[in-house]
């Protein structure tokens, strides 16, 4: 009888498991199965399996050391399982009696390699079919009779040599174990080791390394972040200075917290691309740039959060980064050599639309111009093609091609497969202005007119620090509130080569959302959209609180995908917070949650008041869609704009636009006073929606900026255009 | 036909290469018993030069190398002509290796990591992704072939494409003269239609620099031998468009009459190579059409073919799929021999062509299904070389792309195609097939390359025309040690019938 070890690290396929195993069973062979992942969440389609027997192996490192899982934590996945899996009886046990050890996925195949080293005689195999030959051979041949034997010598010696090695680095981890770090004394003990004057740097870095980790496993992760900043400040090193407050601040902003340092971090980061620049490495420096620029745009800061340093003094944060050399650099503007062309009259305008991924906003551009007469469209997706994608967000190639003056292989891959479809179009339009924007102004655009669409959330990101705007020609904004904060932040665009700025409305077409509400939609409040924490729900909530103090039938109706929890940890502690709050009103019906739909029309209809809680949005969709259906307004004064020459009360009719839950409260209760009343104000909000932001309207502008736009270009003579693949 | 490792290839006559049988050196790795779909194509170019009085030499790999791969299959040494030499290199894909034993630590550690750092080194020799490194193999086998019997011509089939530097070589030391087999092309991508590299980058350079000097280019489609004439105009003349077409013994006589009692039978045979998202809007798309047509109510699809390789081999997510579909009627079979191909064939009332790519792939199997005379569903994008070669089939449900609902439809007109149907009609689709026999096909390109050769040769011409335009490949211009890598490619996607028949 063959005996089979199969071992899986994750949970296998297994239909295709439940075949191998009937074959395996018909070539007289016994199989057990042993799993770090969840055996009991497939318990059925398991059972079904033929299996001699079925191991549930340890699935985390719970009850074990610190020290160990410390150590888990930096390893390898391989590694996790075999430190989880090691010292389990049955697993040693069976693979000391296994004629064929097998690891079904990468994750087991370091156990099964170090299960081998026990037991010399077995076949080691990773997958299934190399597992059945075996079988089939062995079968063949005839498995001899195996009794039990102590562990090869030489597998033992090297068990203590490994050991051994990982000695200094157990001790160090048992050192700052999390009770000594979570004491005042420990830490401040440590923080004192780290900072000692007189270490070798290698020792001092190292030392801070193990004593961050420490601190961070005992929740003090800021304490950690100034362990690395303490010895950053201790060394000459500008590259492992930047490096060790480059850890720090990442370790806080994986917790979900903007970094205490993070303006040593970016100075340190800033300084070392600096230096590597002027050394003529512009490797190394765009690696610091990039990180520079990942630090100072992470999402924790700007976008999980229900406020941003660019909130508050815009100028004010980037200021620094433009003051490096390597950022003046990057904002150099190349040019175009030549300006765009008009399109020949004898045949229909060119136009590529493109994006990567994201469409939600081209719907109606595409159909638009895919029917019209004056129009040849072409769409392109950077996302569903592996090459356009390897290098629609290539970030740091880009800046070291930049760095370099553009001697870099990434030019020419950008020239290669991008040229074709400049070579085709008389205008790109490109929606999101994030990394296909500094991408394709890598290349000089030729005498194709550029033209990049800047919703909100870019300006939160680092790639309009990155795109080379003297190579766009018109840059679309969708709101005025977004364009002065973009302007503000990239000096590109506030010099002389500088693209024409427009404000576009969104494509919607709104007629679709004028369905009758029934007489109950008057109490309910609703919110199109709560996926992100910017939509700060609470501020709903808060709303709805203070109207049911005077009438309970006001709900709140929340349609759209919950926040996920997994994006960051700071939208998990807002979802945690936002969960508690609406528990109780939840389970009274008071909150209503409708979930994703394809319908949102349908959804609106039963909706009376439509909210904008927002911190801060571009122009809000939903919002626009909630009055085109008649629903009465009540939007937040965006906090990001409040105060500031345009934002919510620019953009909408003054009476919509509040300052505080309570004035909402009022608002909504003054306008839903009676059933009259409520739809009167219903009726005027989707006069206004239609007449200034539906489609039939917005395209006229889409045409202009497209078409005509095309016509107010330079005059430059039209030649005529190669055709694209 | 000899199988023996290079070291230990029976010795052979001496003879001079004047006067005597010439001599082709056929760099042809995937040459039966190698289960790939290049086999066919390999087999029958490498029979043709037989036939056309040459003595021929195979350089290929051990065939226990594919048992990494997708398999052996030996009922495909049943059409080699015997007197063809094949000398087996101890060459293996190392990233396919499934013995843990082999492995050293940090490769079980982290089993992915290793493997894409293995590809990163492999490319310092040659530019490809997990066959760089047999470059030095490569050259002294063909050098080592040359030297025990004079080569007068080489041909080199890719992929891989480490092939090129073994042609140069030769060249480059004993002026041997080559042809280059590219089947689907290496600076264009057929899959997503662009271009794969620049000319500048040191595949670009390679590419340029044997295509220059090579007798015949063969690709296996017009869009991707225009690539090449626009790519390069200087050998545009070279430039030969060799179809794969099918094996006649592969098909069977007649096509069965449909049974819709005991239940149609819809089938796909080839390699597995397609994403899982395709073949699951495929198999929604039969599901569907099995609910919808009464034909299919209870109607099989049996898909045979190589799935996976490495530690995935027969086991991959799409095993998976295949397997979950089973209660639609769906049977995933395996591999099918070569030799019970055509019966294969004769139990099936209806095709499924599932192709990846678009414009640049063609594939082999769009004309062995063809000759079956079999209703053809058509399961790839529109606009696909495969289209142009069924257009005018009269069994073909047409393009509809990988549309779910669009496909449904294609199902059940295929069913009424499979029942309704007269005999005449299946003939008239086989006839649609006839000019795409592999035999005759490869026996116009063979006859073609050694006119060209013997009027090279009459006229001592040697194509060593102009200077050559920049440094050799791989030399100065290649990245120095410690300067920065050359830029990892991922793996080439190859495509079942498309790179190869």
């Amino acid at each position: 009888m063959t005996e089979v070890l199969l071992i899986a690290a994750a949970k296998p396929q297994l239909g295709v498991l439940a075949d191998s195993v009937r074959r395996f069973n018909s070539h007289g062979a016994r199989v057990r199965l042993a799993g770090t992942f969840h055996l009991e969440s497939s318990s059925e389609e398991i059972a079904a399996l033929d299996l001699t027997e079925l191991h549930q192996l340890p699935r985390s490192l719970t009850h074990r050391s610190q020290a160990l899982r410390r150590k888990a934590r930096t390893s390898t996945v391989g590694m996790r399982v075999w430190l989880q899996a090691r010292r389990n009886p049955w697993l040693r046990s069976h693979a000391r009696g296994a004629d064929v050890l097998v690891a079904l996925d990468p994750g087991a195949v370091y156990t099964v390699w170090r299960l081998s080293q026990y037991n010399r005689s077995a076949e080691a195999l990773f997958g299934l079919t190399p597992a059945l030959k075996a079988v089939e051979r062995l079968g063949a041949r005839g498995v001899a009779a195996r009794r039990p034997v102590l562990p090869p010598l030489g597998a033992l010696a090297r068990d203590v040599r490994r050991s051994v090695d990982g000695l200094p680095a157990a001790l160090l981890r048992t050192a700052t174990a999390r009770p000594v770090m979570r004491s005042t004394v420990g830490a401040r003990l440590w923080r004192g080791a780290v900072t000692a004057p007189g270490l070798p740097t290698r020792v001092r870095t190292v030392t801070a390394r193990y004593v961050a980790e420490g601190m961070q496993w005992a929740g003090r992760t800021s304490g950690a972040a100034m362990v690395l900043a303490d010895a950053a400040s201790r060394t000459r090193d500008p590259a492992l200075r930047a490096q060790l407050l480059d850890e720090g601040a990442t370790k806080e902003l994986s917790n979900g917290v903007a970094p205490r340092h993070l303006d040593r971090a970016l100075a340190a980061l800033l300084s070392h691309a600096d230096g590597e620049f002027a050394a003529g490495r512009p490797g190394t420096a765009a690696a610091a740039l990039d990180r520079a620029l990942v630090l100072a745009f992470h999402r924790v800061l700007h976008i999980d959060q229900l406020s941003s340093p660019l909130a508050v003094d815009a100028e004010g944060f980037v200021a620094p980064l433009h003051g490096a050399e390597t950022m003046r650099e990057l904002s150099r503007g190349q040019g175009r050599r030549t300006p765009p062309e008009r399109a020949p009259g004898h045949r229909p305008l060119r136009l590529l639309v493109t994006t990567s991924a994201n469409d939600n906003f081209l719907h109606h551009v595409l159909e638009h111009f895919g029917n019209h007469p004056d129009v040849e469209l072409r769409y392109l997706d950077l996302a569903a093609s592996k090459h356009l994608k390897r290098i629609a967000w290539a970030g740091r190639r880009m800046l070291e091609d930049r760095l370099s003056g553009g001697t870099s292989d990434f030019q020419e891959e950008v020239e290669r497969l991008m040229r074709p479809y400049l070579d085709w179009a008389d205008t790109v339009f490109l929606d999101w202005s994030v990394g296909p924007a500094p991408i394709l102004t890598t290349i000089d655009p030729g005498t194709t007119r550029i033209v990049v669409r800047l919703h909100s959330y870019e300006a939160f990101t680092r790639w309009p620090h990155m795109t080379d705007f003297s190579r766009v020609d018109d840059l679309v904004f969708v709101a005025p509130h977004v364009r002065d904060l973009v302007t503000s932040l990239v000096p590109q665009l506030r010099g002389g080569q500088a693209p024409r700025t427009h404000i576009l409305d969104n494509a919607m077409d709104l007629t679709a959302f004028a369905r009758p509400k029934p007489a109950e939609a008057r109490f309910d409040l609703g919110l199109i959209g709560v996926g992100q924490v910017a939509k700060d729900p609470r501020w709903a909530v808060d709303v709805l609180e203070r109207v049911r103090r005077h009438d309970d039938r006001y709900r709140l109706v929340m349609v759209g995908g919950d926040m996920d929890a997994k994006t960051s940890r700071a939208t998990r502690e807002y979802r945690r917070a936002f969960e508690k709050e609406i528990a109780a009103l939840s389970e009274s019906g008071a909150v209503v949650r409708r979930g994703p739909t394809d319908d949102v029309p349908s959804e609106l209809a039963g909706i009376g008041t439509i909210l904008s809680s927002s911190v801060r949005e571009g122009c809000h969709v939903g919002l626009m869609e909630g009055a085109a259906s008649g629903a009465v307004p009540v939007v937040r004064d965006w906090p990001f704009y409040a105060g500031k020459p345009n934002g919510a009360r620019t953009l909408y009719p003054e009476d919509w636009v509040v300052g505080s839950p309570e004035e909402a409260a009022e608002r909504v209760l003054q306008t839903t006073a009676t059933e009259e009343a409520w739809r009167e104000a219903g009726k005027l909000a989707a006069e206004h929606a239609l007449s200034v932001w539906d489609w039939s309207v917005v395209s006229r502008q889409f045409d202009k900026l497209l078409l005509e736009g095309d016509r107010d270009a330079p005059a430059q003579a039209p030649t005529e255009k190669k055709s694209a693949r | 036909m000899l199988a023996s490792p290079l070291m230990s290839a029976s010795p052979r006559s001496a003879l001079p290469a004047e006067g005597g049988r010439p001599h082709l050196v056929y760099l042809a790795i995937g040459f039966p018993p190698a289960a790939k779909s290049c086999a066919y194509r390999m087999r029958e170019t490498a029979n043709q030069f037989v036939e056309a009085g040459w003595d021929v030499t195979v350089v290929t790999i051990a065939r226990e190398s594919w048992e990494r791969d997708s398999g052996v299959d030996p009922t495909l040494l049943e059409q080699v002509d015997p007197r063809i030499e094949v000398v087996e290199l101890p060459l293996a894909r190392e990233d396919l290796e499934t013995d843990i034993r082999r492995y050293d630590e940090a490769r079980a550690l982290n089993p992915n990591g290793w493997v894409a750092a293995l590809r990163r080194r492999q490319t310092k020799p040659f530019p490809e992704p997990n066959f760089g490194e047999w470059r030095g193999d490569l050259e002294q086998a063909v050098l080592g072939v040359h030297r025990q019997r004079p080569v007068d011509l080489l041909l080199a089939s890719c992929v891989p494409y480490v092939n090129l530097a073994a042609a140069w070589k030769l060249w480059e030391e004993e002026r041997v003269p080559y042809a280059v087999d590219f089947r689907d092309g290496w600076s264009i991508d057929v899959i997503e239609g662009i271009e794969a590299f620049g000319r500048a980058s040191e595949e670009g350079r390679w590419e340029q620099r044997v295509l220059e000097r090579a007798l015949a280019l063969w690709v296996v489609n017009d869009p991707i031998a225009e690539h090449y004439r626009t790519r390069y105009p200087d050998i545009a003349d070279r430039v030969h468009v060799v179809r794969n077409g099918y094996d006649s013994e592969s098909t069977p006589d007649r096509v069965r009459t449909a049974d819709p009692g005991s239940g149609l039978v819809f089938g796909y045979l080839g390699t597995v190579n397609f994403p899982a998202q395709h073949l699951e809007a495929v198999l929604n798309a039969w599901k569907a059409a099995r609910e919808r047509e009464p034909l299919l109510a209870n109607a099989r699809f049996e898909v045979r073919g190589h799935i996976g390789s490495g530690a995935d081999r027969g086991t991959n997510r799409h095993a998976e799929i295949l397997r979950q579909a089973e209660a639609d009627g769906v049977r995933f079979g395996g591999p099918a021999a070569k030799a019970e191909v055509a019966t294969v064939y004769a139990g099936w009332d209806a095709l499924v062509l599932i192709l990846i790519g678009g414009r640049y792939v063609t594939s082999g199997k769009v004309y062995e299904y063809m000759a079956t005379g079999l209703p053809i569903v058509s399961a790839h994008a529109v606009d696909h070389d495969a289209s142009n070669v069924l257009r005018g089939h009269p069994l073909w449900t047409g393009p509809v792309g990988i549309d779910e609902d669009a496909l449904t439809g294609s199902f059940v007109k295929a069913a009424h195609m499979a029942v309704e149907t007269v005999a005449g009609t299946h003939a008239e689709a086989m006839a649609h097939a006839d000019q795409f026999t592999r035999e005759a096909l490869m026996t116009v390109a063979v006859r073609s390359l050694v006119e060209r050769f013997e009027a090279d040769r009459e006229t001592g011409a040697d194509l060593e025309t102009g200077e050559a335009p920049g440094p050799e490949p791989g030399e100065a211009a290649a990245p120095a040690p410690g300067a920065a890598d050359p830029k990892p490619r991922a793996e080439k996607s190859t495509v079942a019938g498309g790179s190869a028949p």
